[in-house]
């Protein structure tokens, strides 16, 4: 555990549906939280809750592939999106169930929430009062997985569709007492609609998002699909730093049109990141993918990387930041037009790359320019041409140097 | 242009010039750079570069606070293994130790754990470092002799652990052998002064100018342990012809001269006599005094050099000339004024085995050196002795390795006075046994009080 001295007494745990966590750290439902022994160490290394990998009754046959798995690298970043065709978890769910109360028996003040996945009304029912049962403090229902389930009526095909997301939502919540999060796609236009339907069913909140559909490449020697199953393959579930733009936009959505509780997912690699699921308006974080690469520990960054900046902001709680960040999140129409800025470079800084210049010839509006031999030392620092720039952007984003170009705000 | 010195050396004439830059700006890596450079580590899963710590840094574990933005949790995490961590940063031999281990050079370069541990490091210079959650104030006072490294990490820990801590240092200045030692442009004096006041924000009572050796006496006089970490002052001379010439220096004395400001003149041409750290610390400072020419005369073949090799290779890239396996003869003096140097080429008899001693002459080889300054940088030993503790025939005192403890119960010792000479990280780590070692020690009285009062209160 994280042993943090702060001079402002920094409180990390939160209420989320009802529930107290130890921090807002929950370790997503994955290949992670498979086997009570291994949420066990992710407790002991610092997670606040955990998600049970889903589970499925007895009958339902979980029949896996391999390889599942197949990541995509991006310049030095060999990991900055993975995608699976993996499926709910093939374990006894008995087995499975029984942990659940081991693990409320060793780690009371840790929150397992048990995800779970079903066809009929009875099976949704009896599942989940099987999970209460069990011990769990919270149920998720996945109505999102991307790929296999659908193929049979469940996960996302249910995610897609507001009626059949409601009906069985209302089955799950009528069954049991304890709180329950349902699972929501990306997969779809407009998330809210869904959502709203989710809050009238009388759900305590969003999980939200699984992964995204995708397809992770080809094999340019073979032509096969991956990741490549005998030379075959399927479209999967994409999650990874990469898809965290995605995620924010969904749980900002929902939380600031349906007001219902979230629980963010998608991309989390640091305590930063985390800290904008909060100011989206995330109670609480999941993360999957940087603990499958970095491991458990990495929760003591998230842990302890937060309180120091609570601490700054002179903050003692992350629920202080919840939704904090969606005042300013408007309608395109509603941004202002006066509001003009233009391009600015640092002269010292500049190393004279001119990626900004090619940026802007090629990709923008002509508005930089070598200075050229007359400048002297200063030949190869770009020079902005004020009445070209329509202050788009894009240079600060392709420049090598932290720091170095800005967006100022118009004087004239 | 900030980012000059990252982007290779082609426009600095040295290393020197780079420190020099780099104190006057302040500056180690950026946050950003910083991330960069520790987004490059591996995370390895019981990461080798552990091992090569003898402070004990979790190295893995600060590099991927800084790899995930967690800086100041990184210098927090590394204060709490070494107290002195910014000057630890700064003179560790790190090529040698952690960054040799490390598992990313298999794959192209080691991660730059030393430029990490300076940027977390200097992440709370010019503000306040917390101070570490302190134990309960304890009544046991320890007294701490010398405060150079083995002091000073044994002085912070002991005072981490709630105890009453004295410092007695002979000096009239804190710091040891980092202040009067490594040349100001090896380990810049602010980052010194920085840790010093660290140490005394923790409440250490410092006494300067006071040389105690009666331990014994100590003992008797209120304290209940001590730990001698007094390093080595005595600096060995050869004995030379000559020896007694004006321009003849030692290394430490001339090093220590100029640490207090001084500016002794060596004249344009300088010889040096040894093959050490020390021995190179007085070949680039002669430069910086202003010697024209600096030639370095070592009894051990270039592969042999005891010192740090980073520090070798800029020597050599400053332009130090190298006369490695020989061994000096005589210094030539004109009007009682040294004015040359000769010496003659050696090898091995029993080769690995680096000792005057083990030397033989090759005729033929002698060879004569224009001199107008000559240092002597041959080593350090035991200025001395203290009564009632066992020390060996070199006047280096005897202890239990996991202890400190020395033969004399109560009384401890860190540092080079133990080892007869390494690397100032390694006077950090004994200095922290030491204060382990009295811990346990005084525990074990306390408790063994109380049990006999108990006993004789019934």
């Amino acid at each position: 555990m994280v042993r943090v001295d702060l001079k402002k007494k920094v409180d990390l745990s939160v209420k989320f549906c009802g529930v107290r966590f130890p921090n807002p750290f929950v370790l997503a439902a994955a290949p992670p939280t498979d086997k009570g022994e291994m949420i066990a160490r992710g407790f002991e290394a610092g997670w606040g809750g955990a998600v049970v990998k889903t589970l499925g009754l007895e009958h339902v046959e979980v029949n896996l592939v391999s390889p599942m798995m197949a990541g995509l690298s991006y310049e030095d970043k060999n990991l900055i999106g993975l995608e699976n065709i993996d499926l709910i978890s093939d374990r006894d769910i008995n087995e499975a169930l029984a942990e659940v109360g081991d693990l409320k028996r060793d780690y009371p003040d840790n929150v397992v929430i048990v995800s779970m996945m079903a066809a009929t009304e009875a099976e949704w029912q009896e599942i989940a009062r099987r999970v209460q049962d069990a011990g769990a403090d919270m149920i998720e229902c996945s109505f999102s997985c991307p790929h296999g389930m659908p193929e049979r009526g469940m996960g996302s095909a249910v995610g897609q569709d507001a009626d059949l997301t409601f009906e069985r939502a209302k089955w799950v919540v009528d069954a049991v007492d304890i709180p329950v999060l349902i699972k929501l796609t990306p997969n779809v236009a407009d998330m809210r609609p869904i959502a709203a339907r989710v809050k009238e069913a009388g759900a305590a909140g969003i999980t939200c998002i699984n992964t995204v559909k995708g397809l992770i490449g080809f094999d340019l020697d073979t032509f096969a699909p991956l990741p490549s199953v005998n030379e075959q393959s399927t479209a999967g579930g994409y999650s990874g730093p990469a898809i965290k733009p995605i995620a924010l936009r969904f749980v900002a959505d929902v939380a600031k049109d349906v007001q219902i509780p979230v629980a963010g997912v998608g991309g989390v690699v640091t305590w930063k990141d985390a800290v904008e699921f909060l100011l989206a308006g995330a109670g609480i974080v999941q993360v999957c993918t940087t603990v499958m690469r970095y491991g458990y520990d990495i929760v003591e960054e998230l842990n302890e990387g937060l309180a120091l900046y609570l601490e700054d902001k002179g903050l003692t709680s992350p629920m202080e930041l919840v939704g904090k960040g969606l005042v300013g999140l408007v309608s395109h129409e509603a941004l202002s037009r006066e509001y003009k800025v233009v391009s600015a470079i640092d002269e010292d800084l500049c190393i004279g790359c001119g990626a900004c210049v090619i940026a802007c010839r090629d990709g923008g509006h002509q508005a930089l320019e070598f200075r050229g031999e007359d400048a002297g030392e200063l030949a190869r620092v770009p020079e902005v041409d004020d009445e070209k720039c329509i202050g788009c952007g894009f240079c600060v984003s392709v420049c090598p140097v932290n720091g170095c170009m800005s967006m100022a705000p118009r004087e004239d | 242009m900030a980012w000059g010195w990252m982007q290779g050396a082609d426009d600095m004439t040295g290393y020197a010039q780079k420190v020099e830059e780099l104190s006057e700006s302040g500056r180690t890596y950026s946050p950003h750079e910083a991330v960069l450079e520790a987004s490059r580590c591996l995370m390895c899963d019981e990461a080798p570069c552990l091992d090569g710590c003898p402070a004990g840094v979790d190295v893995r574990r600060f590099v991927r606070k800084i790899r995930f933005g967690n800086f100041r949790g990184a210098a927090r995490l590394i204060r709490e293994a070494n107290l002195l961590v910014g000057i630890c940063g700064r003179v560790c031999p790190q090529e040698i130790l952690c960054m040799e281990n490390c598992t990313r050079g298999n794959l192209d370069t080691p991660i730059d754990i030393a430029g990490l541990q300076r940027f977390a490091g200097d992440i709370e210079l010019g503000t306040l470092a917390p101070l570490p959650v302190r134990a309960e104030g304890r009544g046991e006072k320890v007294a701490v002799l010398g405060a150079g490294p083995a002091g000073l990490a044994a002085a912070a820990e002991l005072r981490k652990l709630g105890f009453g801590v004295e410092i007695f240092e002979r000096a009239d200045s804190m710091g040891g052998v980092l202040t009067q030692g490594i040349p100001p442009f090896r380990l810049d004096r602010r980052f010194v002064e920085s840790e010093l006041d660290y140490i005394g924000r923790l409440g250490a009572d410092v006494h300067l100018g006071r040389d105690e050796k009666d331990v014994a006496a100590l003992l008797k006089s209120g304290f209940d342990a001590v730990v001698i970490g007094v390093g080595l002052y005595r600096p060995y001379t050869i004995g030379l012809p000559g020896e007694d010439l004006e321009g003849v220096f030692v290394a430490a004395d001339l090093l220590a001269a100029v640490a207090r400001g001084e500016q002794p003149d060596l004249g344009k041409r300088v010889v040096v006599i040894g093959g050490g750290n020390v021995a190179i610390d007085a070949a680039m400072t002669a430069q910086h005094l202003g010697a024209e020419r600096v030639d370095l005369c070592s009894l051990e073949s270039y592969d042999e050099l005891p010192a740090f090799r980073s520090e070798v290779e800029i020597a050599q890239s400053e332009g130090i000339e190298f006369h490695t396996q020989t061994k000096p003869v005589k210094i030539v003096g004109t009007d009682g004024k040294v004015s040359g140097y000769e010496g003659v080429g050696i090898r091995w008899k029993t080769p690995g085995l680096l000792v005057p001693s083990n030397a033989e002459e090759i005729p033929g080889t002698e060879f004569r050196l224009a001199a107008t300054a000559v240092i002597e940088a041959i080593g350090q030993g035991v200025l001395d002795c203290y009564e009632g503790v066992d020390a060996d025939e070199r006047g280096l005192i005897r202890v239990d390795q996991e202890t400190m403890v020395t033969s004399m119960p109560g009384v401890f010792a860190a540092g080079d006075v133990v080892s007869g000479g390494a690397t100032a990280v390694q006077a950090f780590a004994e200095g922290k046994r030491a204060a382990t070692g009295v811990a346990a020690y005084l525990n074990e009285a306390a408790t063994g009080d109380a049990a006999s009062t108990e006993g004789g209160g019934r």
